[in-house]
């Protein structure tokens, strides 16, 4: 997957997941003011990224330091190129 | 009639909520589409042998120990008298493959002595594995009341590792690794699947002490029902809730019953399994990523159980439960083997409250697949050839029985079975799990507070199986509307 498609595949899910607009989502869009998300949506917000991408995120404070949209399209790459160096 | 409360279901974990609740004055209401309260832990009798069904016996129920502490907060240890299952082996251990033997006894001194015993090269595991879960068990804010309580992390068990991997790490030794997860039986989720810290939080209870209660589930339903009198908590048995009512801005407002009663209240406790719970709402409700969230969730195993009655008494189980294991190498896939080829958890069955067992309770780990092909039926109204197939299973299992307990050899002279399909329809989970919904590394269980103002969630699947589970999940749920501060200094006042 190249960049651009893991950043077009985690807006798609978002937006389904969370019953939000596609074509608001920039990489500025914050989480919690934004999108209306609150603490108790992150580990929603987990599970469709693990549904999405199929891995396990388990690294909790990487997590817990994403303010923006465009701070879980960096994760996932990390996490996706990660992978790709394992295999 | 407006309630503060209305609790779903009336389990271990609603009723608990439903004290907690009341005893900080609130009006509170409790609705059970059974007849009675809690009718998993009263189970049945036959031939005047009761027969536990939700119930068996307990960790941490000893003096001081927390379930202790959580009775006697809730006012139920008057009306209970208990009894320890043999110090010296609670559990006994029995491998059919290689004839190996243990009994596992509790306190964890005596545990660390006999497994160094048994295992003379492998004391360093030992301490490590029993200090790991002495620490887990410590750090819990309700199994250990005295210290300080720290919101758990809404992403608890994200970087958890597994039973499994934890026990590789600590030994090669097959026999030790073995005895250190045979007490997955008593949760239902295999070594492999299960983080370690939710293993130390069940066992470690049971390592402390473990007990009976005389007459069995049936005593501590009884129990209950007192307690509830006494609250002044109006109790709806045989009524379901067909709806979850929301207010204009989307609070909770009451609860429709299936017979058109409505109840007003502000709050709602739901303590049945999360996804029938997602259907007393309105679909809109919660985002589709939370409901499919819940619908994704995995249950616990399943299994096939015997309830034997006898002619004479079995005192080889009046103070023990039996596990045989047919090979210590794996307890991987519990659920999918022949019933020959799976393990069997036998424990006692009493009269009334006499202490010589008189029967005894046989579970073997199934999966709901088994008895897929008659899912569309229901308790009592079976065809005949789910009639012949439960036959077959009775006659293997005791096959099975007789083959590998000589001691319980020729003693069951009625016996009665039931399978996947009767655990899904008591227990009302929707694939017959016999402990809900899994806790298991990679899954995330609901939290107890939920987007919808007034309602939470208790339960086997916020927390953990068991009595023990049922009544903590009740706590940190309450603890979100009582105060978790207020209710561990009101229990440190009952230890």
């Amino acid at each position: 997957m190249t960049d651009q498609e893991i950043v077009e595949q985690i807006n798609i899910s978002i937006a389904k997941e969370f019953e939000l607009d596609q074509d608001t989502l920039t990489p500025e869009t914050t989480l919690f003011e934004d999108m209306g998300l609150d603490s108790l949506d992150i580990v929603d917000l987990v599970i469709v990224l693990e549904a999405a991408f199929s891995f396990k995120i388990r690294e909790e404070e990487a997590i817990r330091k994403i303010q923006t949209l465009g701070d879980i399209h960096t994760f996932v790459i990390n996490k996706k190129r990660e992978q790709e160096n394992k295999a | 009639m407006k309630y503060d409360f209305v609790v779903i279901g009336a389990g271990v974990s609603g009723l608990t909520s439903a004290l907690l609740l009341a005893k900080s004055g609130y009006h509170v209401a409790i609705v059970e589409k059974s007849d009675q309260i809690s009718p998993l832990l009263r189970g049945f009798t036959r031939k005047g042998v009761h027969f536990d069904t939700g119930f068996h016996y307990t960790g941490g129920l000893g003096p001081g120990e927390p379930l202790d502490i959580i009775f006697r907060y809730l006012g139920l240890s008057d009306h209970l008298t208990t009894f320890h299952f043999s110090e010296q082996g609670f559990d006994i251990f029995r491998s059919i493959k290689d004839g190996f033997e243990f009994q596992f006894p509790t306190g964890y001194e005596l545990i660390r002595e006999k497994l160094v015993a048994g295992f003379p090269d492998e004391a360093k595991a030992v301490d490590t594995y029993l200090q790991m879960v002495r620490t887990v068990c410590a750090s819990m804010p309700y199994l250990n009341i005295d210290i300080d309580f720290n919101e758990t992390s809404l992403l608890q068990g994200l970087d958890d590792r597994t039973l499994q991997e934890t026990l590789d790490a600590l030994t090669a030794n097959k026999h030790l690794k073995a005895l250190l997860s045979m007490h997955c039986v008593l949760y239902g989720v295999p070594p492999g699947e299960v983080s370690f810290s939710q293993h130390a939080c069940i066992v470690g209870n049971y390592y402390q002490s473990a007990m009976g209660i005389r007459g069995g589930g049936l005593s501590l339903a009884k129990a209950f029902d007192v307690r509830l009198k006494d609250l002044g908590i109006d109790v709806y048995c045989g009524s379901m809730v067909s709806e979850i009512l929301l207010s204009p801005e989307g609070a909770v407002s009451g609860v429709k019953l299936a017979n058109g009663t409505e109840l007003a209240c502000s709050g709602c406790m739901s303590t049945i399994h999360p996804v029938t719970m997602l259907d007393l709402l309105p679909e809109e409700t919660f985002r589709s990523a939370y409901s499919n969230r819940l619908r994704d969730l995995k249950e616990t195993l399943s299994a096939y159980m015997i309830y034997a009655v006898s002619d004479r008494a079995i005192p080889f189980l009046a103070g023990s439960n039996l596990f045989v294991f047919p090979d210590v190498d794996d307890l991987s896939n519990m659920g999918v083997r022949p019933l020959e080829q799976n393990l069997l958890y036998l424990t006692a069955a009493y009269k009334g409250t006499e202490s010589e067992p008189m029967g005894f309770i046989g579970i073997s780990p199934a999966s709901f697949e088994q008895t897929a092909a008659w899912k569309n039926s229901t308790t009592g109204r079976r065809p005949d050839d789910y009639r012949v197939f439960k036959d077959d299973v009775i006659t293997r299992l005791k096959c099975h029985i007789d083959s590998y307990c000589p001691e319980l050899r020729g003693t069951m002279t009625y016996t009665e079975a039931s399978t996947p399909l009767s655990v899904r329809d008591y227990n009302n989970t929707p694939l017959g799990g016999l402990y809900g919904i899994k806790h298991m590394v990679g899954q995330r269980n609901p939290f107890p507070v939920t987007k919808v103002k007034g309602l939470f969630l208790a339960g086997q699947a916020i927390v953990s199986p068991g009595i023990m589970g049922a009544a903590l999940s009740a706590f940190i749920s309450c603890g979100n509307i009582l105060g978790h501060d207020r209710l561990r200094k009101e229990l440190r006042a009952c230890s």
